[in-house]
């Protein structure tokens, strides 16, 4: 099996409040989608998922609450809160600047 | 991330802690559902699918342990820990035991010392900036500490520019009378300002001031807090009123608060503490020229800013200008602040039990080390699978110190109950006048100490086999133990190492002990000079007031002595100055003899000068070696005669026929003035562990009276019996009088060694705990070792090797590790040679003979314990061993 590319560090969290953006979802949901929208390419080990949920939860950036699913299962589901969507503009932005900055050392490194 | 909500939403849900875990467990199953789904969905048959998303998965186990984490408290995985750790302990009750036991003892001894270390050296002194005050002597190299002279004293503080003030102080015991039975106080003369200088004031009253030191204006007292209390009730108008001390009325001007300390004296000493009753003013009387006689005990306050030392180079050199005035034989003066005055002599000692004891600790961590690395090796299996499920070493290594730590502090809850007694046992045994003995108990400060010792004692005894029980190879950790594991060959040396280390310390102990017990024997067997047996003593004062002459002195105890003859029982009754071993000081020089050139002025003769009644020898037991006693008709008139002892004779009159001859204090000596040696008698030390006796001769009372005598009884019988006669005697001479300090000569001599016993118990005590601390790890060691080995031993006896082969072996496994580690204790016992040099008395530091038979019991207590397991070894049986395999 070939390996997948891991999470750069400190991104999960990010992930997970920006998929929370659109809908509240179970643990499952934010897994899948993040698997989704990513084309396959990252996969969220539940072994991070869940501790990173409670992370996020004790930071006051999420609120769970147990409500019914599609097919009538109960599921705990995850909504975003305002501290959360203000966190996640402080780490895009924190993001993109990275990005920008490795962007521009690559691109340097190419020209050169 | 606001840290206060923070911790509300952690605490809440540290309440719904059940909540929780059920919420986790749920979401997933949740997951799990919805996975395998996804995989039947995909095609997978619904076994695959199961598995796939197990896999998928990951260890539930350490899922929710991560999660757990995250938003647990720290303490919580704690208390986990520790019931883990009860739980162990409780199901090993006689490993638990042992440890327990032996870490209660030793952090219990270690409680105990530090508690006497606290109150004797680490208490402030009671005095307010105590660091400023000193004490003030006199020096010569003869006389390292000699009391002042009253006048130099006061020339001295007039001129002195290092001190704020400064203050002289001489032991002035005084009868009080008329409130009750006569009691004898202890006194003190003191100058103005002595109070100022120690930082002290009256709680009611004041204090002497400048106009008492005038003669005749000496009627004042100030009483200790104590004797206000309990002679005069407390009464608040104490102050003014009169009370009869040594048949005179005195005006108490004030009263000291209770937690007045006395600073200790060396001149007729008093113990330090609340030991002083009564302070009256010191009156320079005499003539001020006159400066021959020394009995002040200097005491100063510094200036700020002023260290001893300097103070010490302006106190010589007004003492050299002093001695230009008046002559002199060369004095310089002694420096020393108070503290290293008082604690000086002790610190050595406190210090070298600390250490020992400190010994005692490291040796029972080893062992605990030892012990805990033997089940640490029975655990294997446990910690394998622990590691294997995936606990992380980091929380492995934490269970593990848990576990040290508990079995620690339990050793340290019970040490502190032992330090408790033990303290109370250890002030028993102090010598009498300890300095500071009252300031001993257990307090905050111990229990602090004895809780950060067991905690130390925990990490340190628990790191090793927590590092190794972390350190293993899950794998190889569940095939070995599956095996009965042989022990890697690291944790062997490791253990090795540590039982060596036991037995060195032990050995260094033991030597220790050793030495103190000779140098206690020797101070015990050496002959005194008397004998202490079948002797009563007691002292008594004759107040000024009621006996004004010589001749009314020598009368009291002339009839004294003849009705104590006619007590049934006494064999022979005597009074002298003093009594042998108490540290009597009192020195005349600048004598010389007849028909001998007189000295030149530095090499004055000097002897201890004493007075006493005919049967004061006989009553003591000393030997007459030439000559007669005194007797009475060495009466008042009759030519002056002393008695000698032998070192006087062999200092003085070498070679010579001492009995006869004659020597004189006077320059141009009449007929009347010459003092005729009538005999000698053998010699008495200082103290017994002084070098040498000083020389020392005799005054026959009458001839030269003295008020204060020691009464000595000789019996047959019981001593103590006859205590009440001595009253009833003294009594029916003067019923105001006190007869004060009645003690059994024996009780003066045992306190006279009770520094060597002190020692000597200690030290043996310790060293005693040691050893069987160090046979309990050899034991350990090799029993275990030779339990790992029954399989071989057991193929060796099956191919034809005899048994006594094998008990060779294990034999020489057990000699190695005690050769080894006694070799290191005697050299470090060697090293040590210097700090117990002042320790011990009659015996080299490095006495062959001592280090000789440490060796042997170290071998002999080696070979004790390595016996079961080597008959163990001897006795295998091959079919068991293979078996077992």
């Amino acid at each position: 099996m070939a390996k997948k590319p891991d999470l750069l560090p400190g991104t999960l969290d990010m992930l997970i409040l920006k998929t929370l953006t659109r809908a509240p979802l179970h643990g499952y949901g934010i897994a899948l989608s993040i698997k989704r929208l990513s084309d396959d390419v990252l996969t969220v080990e539940e072994g991070s998922l869940y501790p990173a949920l409670q992370r996020l939860l004790l930071q006051g950036w999420v609120k769970a609450e147990w409500k019914m699913t599609e097919t009538n299962r109960r599921a705990r589901f995850y909504t975003l809160t305002a501290a959360g969507r203000k966190q996640l503009g402080v780490e895009l932005t924190q993001f993109e600047q990275m990005i920008a900055a490795i962007s521009r050392v690559l691109q340097d490194a190419q020209e050169a | 991330m606001n840290p206060v909500s923070r911790f509300i939403r952690k605490f809440s849900m540290l309440l719904g802690r059940k909540r929780f875990s059920s919420d986790l467990a749920e979401e997933m199953t949740f997951h799990h559902e919805q996975a395998e789904k996804e995989f039947l969905a995909a095609g997978m048959s619904p076994e695959a699918a199961r598995y796939a998303a197990m896999r998928q998965f990951g260890n539930a186990t350490r899922l929710k342990e991560k999660s757990h984490e995250i938003v647990g408290f720290s303490f919580e995985s704690l208390m986990q820990d520790v019931r883990y750790a009860l739980r162990q302990l409780a199901s090993n009750p006689g490993f638990t035991a042992v440890i327990t036991l032996t870490l209660a003892l030793s952090i219990g001894a270690n409680s105990a010392i530090f508690s006497v270390i606290q109150g004797v050296l680490l208490k402030p002194l009671p005095y307010p900036h105590a660091e400023k005050v000193v004490r003030l002597f006199l020096s010569s190299a003869q006389f390292p500490k000699f009391p002042l002279n009253p006048f130099d004293f006061r020339d001295l503080r007039a001129r002195n520019k290092s001190f704020e003030s400064m203050a002289a102080f001489t032991r002035h015991d005084m009868q009080l009378s008329g409130n009750g039975q006569p009691v004898e106080l202890s006194g003190f003369a003191i100058t103005s300002g002595y109070f100022r200088v120690l930082g002290l004031t009256p709680s009611l009253g004041r204090e002497f001031d400048w106009n008492a030191e005038i003669p005749g204006n000496g009627r004042q007292v100030i009483l200790s807090d104590r004797l206000w209390r309990t002679r005069f009730n407390a009464t608040p108008d104490i102050v003014g009123r009169q009370i009869s001390l040594d048949m005179l009325p005195y005006t108490v001007i004030g009263v000291m608060p209770a937690g007045t300390e006395h600073p200790g004296n060396d001149y007729h000493a008093v113990p330090y503490g609340e030991s002083v009753d009564v302070w009256a003013p010191f009156g320079f009387e005499g003539n001020p020229n006159q400066r021959g006689s020394h009995y002040m005990e200097g005491i100063g306050r510094l200036k700020f800013g002023v260290s001893a030392e300097q103070a010490n180079a302006e106190m010589n050199t007004l003492m050299a200008q002093i001695e230009r005035e008046h002559g002199g034989s060369g004095w310089s003066m002694l420096v020393i602040p108070l503290y290293r005055e008082i604690v000086g002599a002790n610190q050595r000692m406190l210090l070298v039990l600390l250490g020992a004891v400190g010994m005692v600790l490291l040796i029972a961590c080893a062992n605990a080390a030892n012990l805990l690395l033997a089940r640490a090796a029975a655990r294997q299996r446990e910690v394998a699978v622990r590691l294997a499920l995936g606990a992380p070493r980091r929380r492995i290594i934490r269970q593990m110190l848990t576990e040290s730590l508990l079995i620690a502090l339990l050793g340290g809850g019970l040490g502190a109950a032992l330090a408790e007694g033990g303290v109370k046992a250890l002030v028993a045994l102090l010598p009498p006048g300890f300095p500071r003995a009252h300031d001993i108990h257990v307090d905050a400060l111990v229990f602090a100490f004895t809780l950060l010792v067991s905690i130390l004692t925990g990490v340190v005894f628990g790191l090793a086999p927590a590092l190794q029980a972390s350190r293993m190879d899950p794998k190889r950790g569940l095939y070995e133990g599956s095996r009965g594991s042989t022990g890697s060959a690291r944790q062997q040396r490791l253990r090795s190492a540590l039982v060596i280390s036991e037995v060195s310390l032990a050995c260094v102990l033991l030597i220790g002990a050793g030495l103190m017990l000779r140098s206690f024997l020797n101070q015990l067997n050496l002959d005194p000079g008397f004998r202490h047996d079948h002797v009563l003593t007691a002292s008594i004062s004759l107040p000024n007031a009621n006996y004004k002459s010589d001749v009314d002195i020598a009368r009291f105890y002339t009839r004294l002595m003849d009705g104590l003859r006619s007590v049934p029982g006494v064999e022979s009754a005597g009074a002298g100055s003093d009594l042998p071993w108490t540290g009597y000081d009192e020195n005349a020089g600048g004598f010389h003899f007849e028909g001998k050139t007189p000295p030149r002025p530095n090499e004055e003769a000097h002897a201890r000068y004493h007075m006493a009644t005919p049967d004061y020898f006989r009553a003591l037991g000393t030997p007459l070696l030439h000559g007669r006693f005194l007797s009475d008709a060495d009466g008042k008139d009759a030519p002056a005669a002393v008695v000698i002892n032998q070192a006087m004779a062999n200092r003085y009159l070498p070679g010579d026929d001492a009995v006869g001859k004659r020597f004189t204090f006077e320059d141009k000596p009449a007929e009347k003035d010459w003092i005729r040696i009538v005999g000698v008698v053998g010699d008495v030390k200082d103290k017994p562990n002084s070098p040498g006796a000083e020389p020392a001769f005799w005054f026959s009372l009458p001839q030269a009276a003295n008020p204060d005598m020691l009464v000595v009884l000789r019996t047959s019988a019981d001593p103590r019996q006859l205590a009440d006669s001595l009253r009833d005697q003294v009594r029916r001479l003067d019923p105001s009088l006190a007869v004060a300090d009645v003690r059994l000569m024996d009780q003066v001599a045992s306190e006279s060694v009770a520094t060597p016993r002190l020692a000597f118990t200690l030290v043996g005590l310790f060293a005693g705990l040691a050893i069987v601390l160090a046979a309990i790890g050899t034991y350990g060691v090799i029993s275990y070792s030779v339990s790992q080995r029954i399989p071989e031993f057991g193929l060796r006896l099956a191919l034809g090797a005899q048994p006594a082969t094998v008990l060779r072996m294990v034999l020489v496994q057990a000699m190695r590790l005690a050769f080894c580690g006694a070799a290191i204790g005697l050299a470090i016992a060697l090293l040590l040679a210097r700090v117990m040099r002042s320790m011990v008395y009659g015996v080299s530091p490095t006495d062959p003979a001592t280090f000789v038979s440490v060796l042997a019991m170290v071998i002999v207590i080696a070979l004790v314990a390595c016996y079961l397991p080597a008959r163990r070894a001897a006795k295998a049986n091959p079919m068991d061993a293979l078996r077992a395999d």
